[in-house]
């Protein structure tokens, strides 16, 4: 990573960074949605998954690919074009806030990226692929999913490069978001966590969008409400509905997607879905 | 048009943020404890409280109800803590300023303690639930020797060694009880407080941790009530799969 060395405050940054320092470096051109469902190799369904969302009205945001850190940008403008691309990219990253002031970003092939290097690495499908990381998926999966305070309008997930973890998703409570950071961290066999979970804001007018939106799911789709939890999760963001999660049918699916666009005050909805019977038929 | 409305929510965001300070406690009314009674009926209703294994003297509650229970709620709204002084307690001798003070204490204790479960709002809504509490049994010490007074100092100091304190969750719109305890638990056992300076004098270390531990109970209270069920684990472990791709041998 080169860092052009310009008017800089002192203050060091995770990764050697200096705050307030332009730093120049190589990024995947994400939707917020995708970044945070699918970090990890960029595969033909991400890309998909990147430029579709972004188009619908999914915010683009750069994932650094040195570490999958998530970086919200000032520019959006600047980045949309790129959705689904490789960038480099120039600006002040500031690392505890997850954003970036952008001054440029131009288009890259991977193949521009030198051999070795770690963000050609963190590209390959390989590197999420070893002998030993399947048990250790496992454990990091039942960990979180022990979590006590998921809701319907939390998402958490992970995604795993041998040992190392990068925590993403959507959560109301700040404390998921800091207790799966420490409950990962613990695991054996983890030994670094990237924490790209982010705390979603609770303004009445998401709040609304919440209740209305779980009260017509349940009223319809009853049997994915269980106990405490639910297998569909509805995660609300700035007028936003994204459904995650996985149905029985496609019929579901459908019926999940129109209850919630029915939603007053909803401006858009992302059916993200998983359909078990075509998981099942393509497996 | 998808710019203007972001442009406007982004807009109200602000506007939240702005209003989202915590509610302070403000001047109270006296309120005092009625003779021979157990409770002092602050709370909406003690019919459901039982005794709880798990925190030495305390009765509590956690709602059942499958749509109104504390796991269908995100966000919470403290309400200014009320103080009840001892039945028997003179009160003229317990100035506002003192009360204030325990209760602006207790509130800030009590946030700081749920507020990450919790996150605190300031408007009602169909996720959010009220915190309404009360500390109770507040009585008064021996007048404050003239020369130990400065100018925060009250005539007698407070004593908050019989204290206990009642709480519940309310559904913030319907008002229906979610949780509730009631915590008899001696924390602030022979401490006395003898200034409205409460957070910040040295010597009053033991009354803020017991007013610190109280609220400690309380997470714990709040983290037993929202732990799930060995079969709500199983289905979430069979059903939650990262969207990624998943790793696969070699």
């Amino acid at each position: 990573m080169t860092i052009k060395s310009l008017p800089a405050l002192v203050l060091l940054l995770p990764g050697g960074l200096l705050a307030g320092e332009i730093s120049v470096f190589r990024a995947y051109v994400d939707s917020d949605l995708c970044a945070r469902l699918m970090l990890g190799p960029i595969t033909a369904s991400r890309i998909e998954c990147s430029q579709s969302t972004v188009k619908e009205g999914s915010e683009p945001v750069l994932v650094h690919l040195r570490n999958n850190l998530v970086l919200a940008v000032n520019k959006q403008k600047m980045i949309r074009p790129l959705a689904g691309q490789l960038a480099e990219v120039s600006g002040e990253i500031k690392a505890n806030s997850g954003t970036v002031k952008l001054t440029s970003a131009n288009a890259i092939t991977a193949e521009s990226i030198p051999q070795g290097d770690a963000a050609r690495r963190l590209l390959d499908v390989r590197t999420y692929k070893t002998d030993k990381s399947a048990q250790l998926h496992e454990k990091i999966r039942h960990e979180l999913a022990m979590m006590p305070y998921i809701s319907e309008f939390d998402f958490i997930s992970f995604t795993q490069s041998g040992p190392d973890v990068i925590l993403t998703g959507w959560t109301v409570r700040s404390t998921n978001r800091s207790t799966a950071y420490n409950v990962v961290k613990e695991i054996e066999g983890v030994e670094t966590v990237i924490n790209n979970i982010e705390v979603l804001p609770l303004g009445s007018f998401d709040m609304q969008i919440r209740a209305a939106a779980r009260a017509a799911l349940q009223r319809q789709l009853s049997r994915y409400f269980w106990g405490n939890g639910s297998d569909i999760k509805i995660i609300v963001k700035n007028g936003q509905i994204i459904l995650l999660g996985s149905v029985a049918t496609k019929s579901d699916s459908d019926v999940a997607f129109i209850q919630c666009n029915s939603v007053s005050g909803a401006f858009k909805v992302f059916n993200l879905l998983r359909v078990q019977s075509s998981q099942n038929k393509s497996a | 048009m998808w710019n203007k409305k972001k442009g406007m929510l982004r807009l109200a965001a602000v506007l939240m943020t702005l209003f989202s300070c915590s509610r302070p406690a403000s001047q109270q009314s006296v309120r005092r404890m009625p003779a021979g009674q157990e409770f002092s009926g602050y709370l909406s209703t003690y019919a459901n409280l039982k005794a709880n294994p798990e925190f030495d003297s305390t009765v509590s509650y956690v709602s059942q109800d499958p749509v109104k229970n504390i796991h269908k709620y995100v966000a919470v709204i403290v309400e200014p803590p009320v103080v009840y002084i001892a039945t028997d307690t003179d009160e003229k001798a317990l100035p506002d300023r003192g009360r204030t003070a325990l209760a602006e204490y207790f509130q800030h204790a009590i946030t700081d303690a749920v507020e990450d479960a919790f996150p605190i709002v300031q408007t009602s809504g169909p996720l959010v639930l009220r915190l309404r509490s009360a500390i109770v049994g507040v009585d008064v010490g021996q007048a404050v020797p003239a020369d130990q007074k400065d100018e925060k100092s009250l005539e007698r100091p407070i004593n908050i060694g019989k204290v206990g304190v009642e709480m519940e969750f309310v559904d913030s719109e319907q008002g229906q009880q979610i949780a509730a305890a009631v915590d008899r638990q001696s924390l602030g056992e022979g401490v006395m407080v003898g200034s409205a300076n409460f957070s910040h004098e040295e010597k009053f270390r033991a009354a803020t941790q017991a007013f610190d531990g109280w609220a400690k109970r309380l997470r714990e209270f709040l983290d037993a009530a929202h732990q799930l069920s060995p079969d709500d684990v199983a289905r979430a472990e069979k059903t939650n799969f990262p969207y990624a791709p998943q790793p696969t041998p070699k």
